[in-house]
Formats: C-alpha cells, structure tokens, sequence
C-alpha cells in the first residue's frame, strides 16, 4: 500500500519536474537544460520574497510564478534566440545559463541546509495505514489540477492552440500568422512557471540545495526521453512508470539507487525505442 | 494589388527562381503553370515569405546559403524583407503543398488555429462559410486530422487558410494526386471564394486543364523564369501550351 501512495507521490512529483521541459521542446524543440536552474532559482526567489519582504504565503506564489515567467521568457530574447536552430549549441548555450544561475546563486551564498520554504498545511493524515502529510497529498492535487489545466489552455485557448499547431508543423503555422519566436517566448515563459510551480510544491518537503537543480534536469529529461520527445501526454504516462520503479527500488534495494533507475531509462529507452514510449506516430511519418 | 517583381532565389549557385514578375489584382484567379522543379514552390515561398524562414533555418545549422532579390510589393507596402508571420497579418496567406494540416488535432481544431489571426466573430463567421463550401467537413469535425482522405486534408488546408482571413490566398498544387470529381469541386470552391469572399488567388499546378477554367491569367514557369503569360484564350491558343500543359 505504501507503494502505491507513494509511488504516486514519485510520480506527480516527476511529472511536475518535467512538464515545462516537454512543453519548451514540443513547441520550440528547444532542449532548454536551464530548466532545473530555474526550478532552484525559482524557490531562492521564493524564499527572499517571503523572508525578506515579509508577504504572506499566496502572494509570495503568484509573485514568484510571474517573476520566473518573466526569468524564462528574457533567457529566450537574450540568449537562446540567437542560438535557435544550432542544435548543439542550443543545448550547450541553456546549459552554461544554467551553470550560470546554480553557481552564481551559491556564490551568493545560498547554500547548505538553512533555506527552506513554509508548507501549506502542516500535519499529515493516513490512508489506509500509511501516514502521508498533507503537502504530499497537495502536491498530487496540484498535479492533477495541472495536467487538467494544460488539456483545456491546450485546447480551447486561440494562445494555447497555437502553441499545438507550432509544436506539430513550425512552418505550417508561420503560414497561418503564428510566430515561432512569440510561441517560443511564450512556451519559455510558461515553462518556467510550471518550473516555479513544482518548486513551490516540491521545495517545502526539503530544504533548498543548489545541487538539486541538477538533479532535476536529469530526472525531467528522462521522463522526456522515455515518454517520447514532445509529447505531453507520454511524459505524464513516463512520469508515473519512472516514478514507480524508483519507489520499488527504493524498497526493495535501497533509496541510493533512484537516480540510477532514471539514468538506466534514459539508455534503455534510447537503445530500445529511440523515439520514446509514445513517440510512435512520429516515426511512422518519419518513415512514409 | 500584388506586384512582385525581379524576384530571384538562389540554392547556393543553382538558380531556382530567375527575375520572375508576378500582378494580381484584387479580384482575379491567377494560374502560375509549370513542371516538376519549375520553381512553383519556390515562388510560393517567396511571396509568402517561408523562403526566409527556410534560409534562416539553413544558415543556422550550415545547410545550403540561399539567396534571394527582387521586390513584393502588395497593398503599396514592400514585404520582400518581411516575416511569414507579417505577411499572414498583412493578408498573404499560403496553403502549402503537400497540404501540412496539424495531423494530431481534429478537423475543428486545425480550423481553430488557423483562425489564430482573427476575431471571435471573424472566425465564427469564416468557419461558418468554410463549413458551407467543403459541406464534407460537416461530419469530419471531430476527426483526427491524420485519419481524412487527400481530398478532405485538402479541403481543411484551404479552410485553414480561410481562417486566417487572407485578402491573397496562395494554393501551392492543391489538386495533387486527387480524382478528377475531388478536382473540379475544389475549383468550383475556389472559384466561389473569390466571387463571395473578394480574395484574391494564385493557384499553381503541374497540369493545367483542370485550372484553365477558372482563371483570369496564368504564367508559365520553366527552369526558374516566367517564359510565358497570358490572359486564358491566349494561352489555350498557343500550340505549345496546349501540348505541354493541357495534354490536347
């Protein structure tokens, strides 16, 4: 039972990692590996404007989420743009922005183990047996409310079906009057507030490290990789089988193999299918 | 309404569009003719300005240099170094070859995102007209994009662009590897989007007898350069067009 309840937890925290990544790639196929950097950067922010401006608590949210928007958004007109369509240098370009954020905030001197975000609600409850706290049982509501969220923007905004028509044919949609560098902005800005977004879930479970910037890049590119790149709906579905796997290695062989399952998704995924779980329909009209 | 002059497109050294010069006034069907790698598709990425997004594409990965001259001038505005997505907004809309729909979304969403341009009520009012032209797509709304027939992708490509409220359509091959019933009633619905919607149109095709019909004045391209044009009846006078591109 509790791995099912937390193997869930796994995986809507996963899933919450990696949403923005697969939404800047589907639309622009821009690897943006400044993800995870925005993800800490995002809880930093957080945390001075909480500390140091004293705001309450949902306030601090909606700040933190528009001012990382913002963050994301300027990355793309400043830097990635002038890069865009260089492959390499599109991943080596993000990365060192990056570097850039982690290393600049530890020089700063946010390090070691004092940062840490308030959670919503304190105390915790038991399902079934198994005690879970009530942030973690947030972090699955919000996940769930997200995905909802994307699939109507997705679907029924003239914004966000723009951002579908981009992702599946860039320069059909340059016919229709879409610009690929306003989606790109845009898919950029929206990313990095889902990137703020898991940071302000995920962060009050822990304290805010550096370190786990990397972390989650890694873990968000795996869940892209297996699900199939750019698509949506397999990064949720990889979400929820890399999620579950680290949870039963976890139990059954101990918790400092996690990363381990996901950097063993990644090779497997690109030995077996190297165009993800759910990339199918891609690689048939690669092939026709 | 459109005047394109002197265009020229260079693929590193090879010549693919040689000082072509293209009118279109408002109200006309204009016929662009030519064989296989004439430059049909070249000049229709020209004038909707997708050359500059595939030359930018190119010279960001180290492909191929491509160069380009000449002038577009369209409305009295020059758009020769505009954006596509300008050109959309300025009224040049292009429904490629091949037809491109969005193969992942249903029929009334690739109309939806064509209709990125428009108003709420422009493009209720367009989806209602392109419903009542293409009366197949009525049935299909839900389809997924990548399940219809060449024909109907056909019919949803020019409706996308509909949707995008152009004042120039441009249809890039549209008949092609269709029946010749799909092929004449796409030419009806052609011809009834100039007459009802005053758009202007520029339509190429390898073969022209379906065309010839509904045009006002067509050119001919070959290897690059425009070596012929004409009103209709000049053309289907001259011998020479009509074995080559009317199979008579």
């Amino acid at each position: 039972m509790d791995i099912l309840i937390y193997g869930t937890i796994n995986s809507v925290t996963l899933a919450l990692y990696a949403l923005g990544f697969a939404l800047v790639y589907g639309v622009s196929r821009l690897p943006n590996f400044a993800h995870g950097a925005i993800y800490v950067l995002s809880g930093f922010i957080a945390w001075s404007v909480i500390n140091t401006l004293g705001l309450n608590h949902l306030l601090a949210i909606v700040i933190t989420m528009v001012v990382t928007a913002l963050i994301g958004s300027a990355i793309y007109l400043i830097f990635l743009i002038r890069v865009r369509g260089m492959a390499i240098s599109e991943i080596i370009a993000s990365y060192a922005i990056a570097l850039a954020i982690l290393e600049g905030l530890r020089w700063k001197g946010f390090k070691g183990m004092t940062y840490t975000l308030p959670v919503f609600i304190e105390g915790s409850t038991s399902i079934a047996g198994v005690s879970v706290d009530y942030q973690r049982l947030l972090v699955v509501g919000v996940g769930a409310a997200l995905v909802a969220f994307l699939w109507v923007f997705t679907h029924h905004t003239r914004i966000g079906l723009a951002l579908r028509g981009m992702a599946q044919d860039e320069r059909a949609a340059l016919m229709l009057g879409i610009d690929s560098d306003v989606m790109a902005v845009v898919a950029m800005g929206l990313g990095s507030m889902l990137a703020a977004l898991a940071a302000l879930m995920l962060l009050p479970l822990g304290n805010i490290v550096v370190e786990s910037g990397y972390n989650v890049l890694i873990l968000a590119i795996a869940v892209c990789i297996v699900g199939g790149i750019g698509s949506w709906a397999g990064a949720v579905m990889a979400a929820f089988l890399i999620g579950f796997a680290q949870i039963l290695t976890v139990v059954y062989l101990g918790a400092h193999y996690q990363m381990v399952v996901a950097l063993l998704a990644i090779i497997l995924t690109l030995i077996l299918k190297p165009s993800g779980l759910f990339g199918q329909q891609k690689e048939l009209e690669e092939r026709v | 309404m459109l005047e394109a002059s002197g265009l020229m497109v260079f693929y590193e050294n090879m010549l693919a569009l040689n000082n072509v010069s293209i009118r279109c006034a408002s109200d006309q069907i204009i016929g662009v003719f030519g064989a296989n790698s004439a430059g049909k598709s070249t000049l229709m990425y020209a004038l909707s300005g997708i050359m500059l997004d595939i030359r930018k594409k190119e010279e960001m990965s180290g492909g191929e240099r491509i160069t380009m001259a000449g002038s577009i001038r369209f409305d009295g505005r020059e758009l020769i170094n505009e954006k596509p997505s300008r050109r959309a907004r300025a009224g040049i809309v292009l429904c490629p070859e091949r037809r491109r729909i969005f193969k992942e979304s249903t029929v009334l969403e690739n109309l939806k995102i064509g209709g990125y341009l428009a108003t709420a009520s422009q493009a209720a009012e367009t989806l209602d007209f392109v419903l009542r032209i293409f009366p197949a797509l009525n049935r299909l709304k839900n389809r997924v994009g990548g399940f219809l027939s060449g024909g109907e992708q056909q019919m949803l490509a020019i409706g996308r662009a509909l949707m995008a409220q152009p004042k120039m359509l441009l249809l890039d091959e549209p008949l092609l590897g269709l029946s010749p019933l799909m092929q004449a009633m796409l030419m009806r619905a052609t011809r009834e989007i100039r007459d009802e919607r005053k758009i202007a149109i520029i339509i190429t095709e390898q073969y022209a007898r379906p065309v010839i019909p509904i045009v006002d004045h067509a050119f001919i391209l070959e290897n690059g350069s425009a070596v012929m044009e004409g009103t209709r009846q000049e053309l289907m006078d001259n011998p020479d067009v009509r074995s080559a591109y009317f199979g008579i």
